[in-house]
């Protein structure tokens, strides 16, 4: 039998596999080495970067919850200038696709970033996390609001040669919505889903848990409501996904696949299982033995027929 | 590193109402584990992956033993990750993480002296032994709530060490009553009088702190005082326990004096204290 063919396409780049792993849970690209061998991957996701370094917010920066975890890092990260110079130079020797993943507070923001992040820098692909709030429009989240969402996606896609892809919040009434305004304004690819806004308190202390009160929820909890937008998604909108939140096993990435994600990613199932990367791609290669598929894309959207 | 450990012993240490347990793990851990560092445990209901909870729990190196290829933990059963791990039997397989983090640093000469405080005393113990092992001096002053705490909480293991000992409890019922800042102020005292030069024979001691931050504060602040280095085991929530999620960072002070973030599990546990920012985090 013919070995089958795990060989993902994604806005105009081959990945060696669907499996990714997400934004602000897997550094950059070396804190799971002892665990994970990148070249097992189709690709990493590193932590996203704003032009100026972040300190981010005070501790505690998680709470545990329910088969979830809110988080609250609040965007630490060593800044563009920083990453250029101590990060990138080493990312080109990272042997699989290495996705950049940018946030900012203003257009000029995203802007300034893709200008300094094109072909030939190491990075495979631009995630545009807009999930962040709009600073010169009081604050609204550019991706609660699609008119903002398209804007950042164009100002992203005049600056860059890089696929780019925009990761979706899923705090919004109409996820489809926000999927056709990226679309417009030049997206190659999806990402969906960020976290979930929530919170936690704690009855010791009777108040919140995280110092930031609010913080995103991610892991297995947020499971189904990512699958159901994956789908709306996939219904609506003629552009690969890239199907995320709760994933730690084999049969969640089918689930995504099937529900019309073309490649998965792992985020906080690393923490429970750092080898879950690992597991997925063998599971996800058996189940298309087993089934008699040839290729790992058979699977994608199969949910949707009849 | 990513391991399974056979449960060999899990027993309950002294009285009930201290909630303390001490569990041996037998695995590859054993054979790189540092006194200082660190694993995250899986803990599961049963052998049926199960997310509540999600996260692994940290919990310190107590004891190494190479040649038998296993670990201790010792623990506090606190809320429910904790009580579920209780659960685990003999024979039990439990998924483990590290050795993590950096570990203590042992001075090459001169004496080591261990402050702790309540349940901090841990990760302490591997270090008593590691020293000792090199023929260091070692020196404990430990601090607790009570009597039946200390004695619950290894006191009797500390005693075969047959090393010098302070202790000090809230309620006076073991050793001095008080603070263990105290008779670690007088025996700093007793090597740096404070109108003294330095000599040449003078006693060279380092310092291991391990318990609640406001405890490590102050023994960080007598021993700055008395120009005698410190380093702390921190402790802050954990999601990845490599460094790749930012969740537990803590605050320090650069040389320049600038306020940064440096990652518990992966920079530390283990940190200098005078670099710990105690009460601001930015
Ligand atoms: C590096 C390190 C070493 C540690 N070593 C020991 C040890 O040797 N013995 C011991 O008894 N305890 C130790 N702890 C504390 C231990 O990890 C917590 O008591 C334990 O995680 C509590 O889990 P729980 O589910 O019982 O409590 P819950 O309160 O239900 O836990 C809820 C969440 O908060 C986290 N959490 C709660 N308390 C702490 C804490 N003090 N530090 C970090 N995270 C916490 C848990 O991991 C979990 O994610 C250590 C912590 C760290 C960071
Ligand atoms: C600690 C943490 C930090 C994150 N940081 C980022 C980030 O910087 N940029 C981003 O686009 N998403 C970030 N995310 C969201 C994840 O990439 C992912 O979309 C989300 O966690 C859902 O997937 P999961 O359930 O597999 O974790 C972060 C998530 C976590 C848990
Ligand atoms: S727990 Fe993730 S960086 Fe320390």
């Amino acid at each position: 039998m013919k070995p089958v063919d795990l060989t993902t396409q994604l806005g105009g780049i081959t990945l060696r596999n669907p499996i990714i792993t997400s934004s602000g849970t897997y550094g950059f690209g070396e804190e799971y080495l002892a665990y994970c061998p990148l070249e097992a991957l189709g690709g990493i996701t590193l932590k996203g970067i704003t032009p100026l370094p972040r300190l981010g917010n005070p501790v505690p920066r998680l709470a545990e919850t329910p088969a979830g975890l809110l988080n609250a890092v609040g965007l630490e990260n060593p800044g563009l200038e920083e990453f250029l110079k101590s990060y990138l130079p080493k990312l080109s020797k990272i042997p699989t696709a290495v996705i950049a993943n940018i946030s900012g507070f203003s257009l000029d923001d995203y802007a300034c970033m893709a200008r300094a992040l094109k072909k030939g820098s190491g990075i495979t692909a631009l995630e545009v996390n807009i999930s962040c709030p709009n600073v010169k429009h009081g604050g609204m989240h550019f991706g609660t609001d699609p008119k903002s969402a398209q804007e950042v996606m164009a100002a992203v896609k005049a600056e860059t040669d890089l696929p780019i892809i925009a990761k979706l919040s899923p705090n919004v009434t109409d996820i489809v919505e926000m999927a056709r305004a990226v679309q417009r304004g030049g997206a190659d690819v999806l990402s969906l889903i960020n976290t979930l806004l929530g919170m936690s308190i704690d009855l010791n202390s009777q108040r919140p848990v995280l110092a930031n009160t609010f913080g995103g929820l991610s892991g297995p909890a947020i499971r189904p409501v990512a699958v159901r937008m994956v789908w709306q998604v996939a219904e609506a909108v003629d552009l690969p996904i890239i199907g995320m939140g709760g994933i730690t096993s084999w049969q969640d990435a089918v689930e995504f696949l099937l529900a019309g994600a073309t490649a998965v990613s792992i985020g906080t199932g690393n923490f429970y299982n750092p080898q879950a990367p690992l597991d997925v791609v063998e599971g996800i290669r058996n189940y298309c033995e087993q089934r008699g598929y040839s290729s790992v894309q058979e699977l994608v959207g199969l949910a949707h027929r009849g | 590193m990513l391991s399974q450990g056979l449960v060999v012993s899990h027993e309950q240490l002294g009285n009930t109402d201290q909630k303390l347990r001490r569990l041996v793990l037998q695995g590859p851990a054993a054979q790189t584990a540092q006194a200082g560092q660190f694993v995250t445990v899986q803990v599961q209901d049963s052998a049926r992956a199960s997310f509540d909870p999600l996260l692994r729990r940290p919990i310190s190196i107590a004891e190494i033993s190479p040649e038998r290829d296993e670990i201790t933990l010792l623990y506090r059963i606190k809320g429910r990750g904790t009580e579920i791990l209780a659960q685990a039997r003999c024979g039990d397989s439990l998924s483990i993480m590290g050795p993590l983090g950096n570990g203590f640093s042992l001075p090459e000469e001169g004496e080591l002296w261990l402050v702790a405080g309540g349940i901090g005393i841990f990760p302490l113990f591997a270090l008593a032994q590691r020293a000792l092992s090199q023929g260091l001096k070692v020196r404990l002053f430990w601090g607790g709530e009570c009597k039946s705490f200390m004695e619950s909480a290894g006191l009797a293991s500390w005693k075969e060490l047959e090393i010098k000992t302070s202790l000090s409890t809230l309620d006076g019922s073991l050793g001095e009553k008080g603070l263990v800042t105290e008779p670690l102020h007088s025996a700093l005292t007793q090597i740096k009088p404070a109108d003294s030069k330095p000599e040449a024979n003078e006693v060279r001691v380092s310092v291991a702190a391990c318990g609640p931050k406001g405890m490590m504060q102050s023994v960080t602040e007598l021993c700055q005082r008395f120009d005698v280095p410190i380093e702390v085991s921190l402790e802050e929530r954990m999601g990845c326990a490599v460094g790749a999620c930012l969740g537990c960072v803590c605050t320090l002070k650069d040389k320049a004096g600038r306020l940064i973030h440096k990652k518990v599990c992966l920079d530390g546990p283990i940190f200098r204290g005078e670099e710990v920012v105690w009460n601001e985090t930015c």
